[in-house]
Order: C-alpha cells, then sequence, then structure tokens
C-alpha cells in the first residue's frame, strides 16, 4: 500500500497591501490547517511524527515564495513544500500594485500496510 | 440524550476530524441560510480522502453537527442535516454565533459559526505503518 493520502485541508490567504507573496502563503497554509483538527494518526494509533506531510502552495509569482518560512509554520513533522503557478493577482484599479492571493493544500499520507 | 443503541455504536468510535466553518446571511435575518453557509464552509476546507484509500464504506461515519447562533430556535436543523452529503449526520443548535446590529438603520447581520465531528470506528487493529 505504500505512502496513503488520507486527508487533504485547503486554505486562502492574502497580501493586500505589500505583494508579499511569503505571506500571502502563510495565511494560506495557516487557513488551511486551522480549518480543521485532525486526529487521523489516533484513529491508527500511529504516532503524529509518522505523518506524511506535503503542502502545495499556488501563487502568481512562486520564486518570491520563502519555502523556510512555511516550513516553520507547521507545528510538528517535516513538510514537504512545493510552490506552484497559480493563485491570483488583482490589479488595484486606482493605485499602481496589485492585490496577491495565494491558495494552499496540505495533504497528509501515511507510510502504511495492513495489519 | 443519547438512545442506548446510539451508546453501543459509539463505543470503540474515534473522532477523526473536527471541521470549523462560519457563514452569514447580512440582511436576510435567516439564521437557517447563515448555518447551511456554516457548514459548507467547514465541509470544504478538507477532503478526508482515507475513505477511498482504504476502502472504508461512508456509512460507517458518523456526524454531529454543532451550530452556534444568537437565536437557536429559528435554526431548521432537518434542513441543515440534508447538506451533509455523507455518514449518518446529526444536527443541533446552541446559542452562540454573532448579531451584528446597527441601531441607527435597523439592520442586523447574523453570523453563524458551525462545528462538524466526524467519527469512525477505531482502525488501529487493521492497519500498521511500514518498515
Amino acid at each position: 500500500m505504500a505512502k496513503t493520502r488520507v486527508l487533504v485541508e485547503f486554505g486562502m490567504g492574502t497580501s493586500l497591501r505589500r505583494e508579499d507573496y511569503t505571506e500571502a502563503a502563510k495565511r494560506a497554509i495557516k487557513d488551511a490547517l486551522w480549518h480543521n483538527s485532525v486526529s487521523v494518526a489516533e484513529l491508527f494509533d500511529f504516532p503524529k511524527d509518522a505523518m506524511i506531510i506535503d503542502a502545495e502552495v499556488g501563487v502568481a509569482q512562486p520564486d518570491q515564495v520563502d519555502i523556510a518560512a512555511l516550513k516553520a509554520i507547521f507545528p510538528y513533522g517535516q513538510p514537504n513544500i512545493k510552490v506552484t503557478q497559480g493563485g491570483l493577482d488583482v490589479e488595484k484599479p486606482h493605485a499602481a500594485g496589485r492585490t496577491v492571493i495565494a491558495n494552499a493544500a496540505v495533504i497528509v499520507s501515511f507510510d502504511m500496510e495492513r495489519a | 440524550m443519547m438512545e442506548t443503541a446510539d451508546m453501543a455504536a459509539t463505543l470503540g468510535e474515534k473522532r477523526i476530524i473536527l471541521e470549523m466553518g462560519t457563514g452569514n446571511d447580512l440582511y436576510g435575518r435567516y439564521y437557517t441560510k447563515a448555518a447551511r453557509r456554516a457548514v459548507q464552509d467547514a465541509l470544504h476546507h478538507s477532503s478526508i480522502t482515507l475513505f477511498s484509500k482504504l476502502n472504508i464504506d461512508h456509512s460507517q461515519m458518523r456526524v454531529e453537527v454543532t451550530i452556534a447562533v444568537q437565536d437557536r430556535e429559528q435554526v431548521d436543523c432537518v434542513l441543515v442535516a440534508q447538506d451533509l452529503p455523507r455518514g449518518r449526520a446529526t444536527v443541533r443548535a446552541v446559542k452562540g454565533g454573532l448579531n451584528i446590529a446597527d441601531e441607527t438603520s435597523d439592520s442586523l447581520h447574523v453570523v453563524a459559526t458551525a462545528a462538524v465531528e466526524a467519527w469512525l470506528p477505531d482502525q488501529a487493529p487493521a492497519y500498521k505503518l511500514s518498515s
């Protein structure tokens, strides 16, 4: 069975004024994480550090995202973080600049098999 | 209060997730609409993929929904229960949430919050970590 995806969490985050893609990405991940209180490790009596965490973030400028700052959000585990082209930038109508929207998904898996 | 049969069914169950959401009805003072939006918000921030991965039938899942609004009597819990797509759902309403009133214009914004708890039979005997 190997790596088995048991849960996916979704979130959205923004940077309204500073065009801070890292901050928008952080808020998107926090939105995903803090809408749910997850107890899937307990369901199988697995230790929490057996959770394999993959986070995927979509923003319009992926190279602007500080991935180390995103890793620091997670309370436990070593997340693998992938930032891709996505999200949404909205141009400001009456001033220079744009509003930044990030989308995030946090995927929880276990390397597990039938007992 | 729980029936005796339900009590027996809950033995050996574990809560796998608590999903939280919020929903508003801004102009209609319709508490059920705010409640349904709160449930949708709670549900759509996660996908529990272990059902398909491990071939666990959704009917094994018990779902407890708690709606918090300022006027709990106005929530149609039967209607809210119909919004739960999977599992065996029960809905109750309690006093909470938030109402924002503007005395100068007689407007009232209704804010509902929803807690969706999902329970499954203990899976610890059936699975182990690989390696």
